[in-house]
């Protein structure tokens, strides 16, 4: 399947160094890709680079044959690109509906359909809808994090470690939730600190190190593999 | 001294000299807010749409309140003026960097008043009014207008900030600048809109200001403390409790003089902001933490 995706190459980096040493992935439609590795690795720049929070010197990012390399944030989210930072990635101030109404902000017309949508995925937060973010548990944060973004209908979601600091329970619903999105037909790339777990769940696996590739193959393929068990897995 | 003493003499004039506080502090709440600095030159914007108001007044010898709305245009547009050829410029520098910058707006502002209306005291309207009486308790015209002008400008401003899509846009700018940009809400309208309103807001209280007492080139510059303070009081970023600081700042100004010389009523405003910092920074009702 052609990719929906595509990141080819990718050297960047915050200040004059870069973190990111030449990356290549890709992530096809309807797909859970996962990146892991240890720490410093670069995951989560390389998630950062495909929104264009970091210095891109050299590669491209394409979404659907579109190259967005070095796009304004606002337009690589109305090019079906949604994000979720890892902290700080509510309204704390804001309700929970106002949460998911921020999310639509760039949409017009009638929002019923995607507030169904979201609430399908999310029912504790129809309950809590008239909450303000701020004062929900962690887990509940997430998922009006991971909410916010759906209501744009992306293409692919972008999780920047969305288990980190979850009971495992709320864990396992991430996950959970994650294979709900992704079988209403959204790609999600997300990256994981939990590397066993993750690469348990995820479609395909990315194992990053020192800023570049150094595995790549089903989450099973990972997990069996004696060089990533010894890497990071605590063997 | 009876109830009614106190109400007519120290309460009255506390809650109309606090109802245009307010309306400054609330513009002051909103910059810190949005755009995360302390607007000195609020003041003297304010001064400026009370000269304009007098412009209006006198070139086509309409009334002040009717002078109100076209003033806070007047003004808006010259904020956001002000925005787009200082501020906007400065936006990726240190914040203080703005702040300084915005005293010497305060200054050059002043400046063209003095230039364009004089160094004199003037009034709107001259003559004496005498207050209506309302079972004892005695209040001018424009004393209630004036409490009613600032109660109706904050009620549909809030309207605003709890319903409208670009209310909502401002809240979450406020609240999480980097989320609102990956949600796709432009910053720079946002801006934009903060200071129409921000303009708008200084413009009544000059108007105001200038209505319940006199106009002069100082006018708005000593304001700024009491503003500051009672942004502070109620809690920076929240509008209601910048109302409510406002309120409270005017009120204990005004009873202040019953312990104290006239010539200390100034200096009220700056005992409640330090005591108010001393004892809870994030003001009454529970403000960002600066």
């Amino acid at each position: 399947m052609k990719p929906l995706l595509q990141m080819t190459d990718l050297h960047g980096g915050y200040g004059d160094a870069n973190i990111l040493h030449g990356v290549n992935l890709h992530v096809a439609p309807a797909e859970i890709v996962v990146i892991v590795g240890p720490n410093g690795a670069g995951k989560s720049t390389a998630m950062k680079a495909i929104f264009g929070l970091l210095k891109i010197r050299g590669g491209s990012v394409t979404v659907g044959g579109v190259d967005i390399t070095g796009w304004e944030p606002n337009r690589i989210v109305e090019a079906g690109v949604c994000y979720v930072p890892q902290v700080d990635n509510v309204f704390r101030e804001m309700t929970v509906h106002e949460n998911l109404e921020m999310g639509a902000f760039l949409r017009s017309g009638d929002l019923s359909a995607a507030y169904d949508r979201v609430y399908g995925l999310f029912p504790d937060l129809k309950e809590r809808r008239k909450a303000l973010a701020g004062n929900l548990s962690g887990g509940q944060r997430q998922m009006v994090a991971m909410g916010r973004a759906l209501m744009l209908e992306p293409k692919i979601l972008l999780l920047d470690e969305p288990t980190a600091g979850l009971s495992p329970k709320y864990m396992e619903q991430i996950f959970q939730i994650s294979r709900d999105v992704r079988d209403t037909g959204v790609a999600i790339l997300l990256v994981e600190q939990h590397a066993k777990q993750a690469l348990a769940f995820a479609d395909r696996g990315y194992v990053l190190a020192s800023g570049c590739n150094r595995h790549e193959g089903t989450g099973a393929d990972l997990l069996a593999d004696r060089d990533v068990a010894d890497m990071f897995l605590g063997g | 001294m009876g109830a009614l003493e106190i109400i007519n003499f120290y309460l009255v004039p506390g809650l109309v000299v606090g109802s245009i506080y307010a309306l400054g502090a609330v513009g002051i709440t909103l910059v810190f807010a949005i755009l995360r600095y302390a607007h000195l030159a609020h003041g003297d914007l304010a001064t400026l749409g009370a000269f304009l108001g007098l412009g209006l007044v006198t070139a086509l010898g309409i009334s002040p309140y009717l002078a109100l709305t076209a003033v806070m245009a007047l003004t808006a547009v010259v904020a956001v003026g002000i925005d787009r050829v200082f501020y906007d410029y400065l936006r990726e520098r240190p914040k203080i960097v703005t702040v300084m910058a915005s005293l010497g707006i305060a200054l050059m502002v002043r400046a063209i008043v003095q230039m364009v209306w004089g160094v004199d005291s003037q009034t709107y309207t001259r003559g004496i009014v005498r207050p209506e009486n309302w079972f004892g308790i005695r209040v001018r015209d424009r004393e209630l207008i004036t409490i009613v002008a600032m109660i109706v400008l904050v009620v549909a401003l809030q309207l605003f900030l709890q319903r409208s899509k670009w209310g909502k846009a401002m809240r979450a700018m406020s609240d999480n600048p980097d989320l609102a940009l990956l949600s796709g809400v432009d910053n720079g309208k946002v801006v934009t809109i903060t200071w129409v309103i921000v303009g708008g807001l200084c413009a009544a209280a000059g108007l105001f200001l200038g209505l319940n007492f006199e106009l002069k080139a100082m006018m708005g510059w000593s304001m700024l403390l009491p503003m500051f303070a009672a942004a502070i009081l109620g809690g920076v970023g929240r509008v209601e409790g910048a109302v409510l600081g406002g309120l409270i700042v005017g009120v204990a100004e005004e009873m202040s003089t019953l312990f104290l010389p006239t010539e200390y009523k100034a200096a009220t405003a700056f005992a409640i902001l330090l005591l108010m910092l001393l004892v809870r920074p994030t003001g009454l009702l529970r403000g960002k933490v600066l």
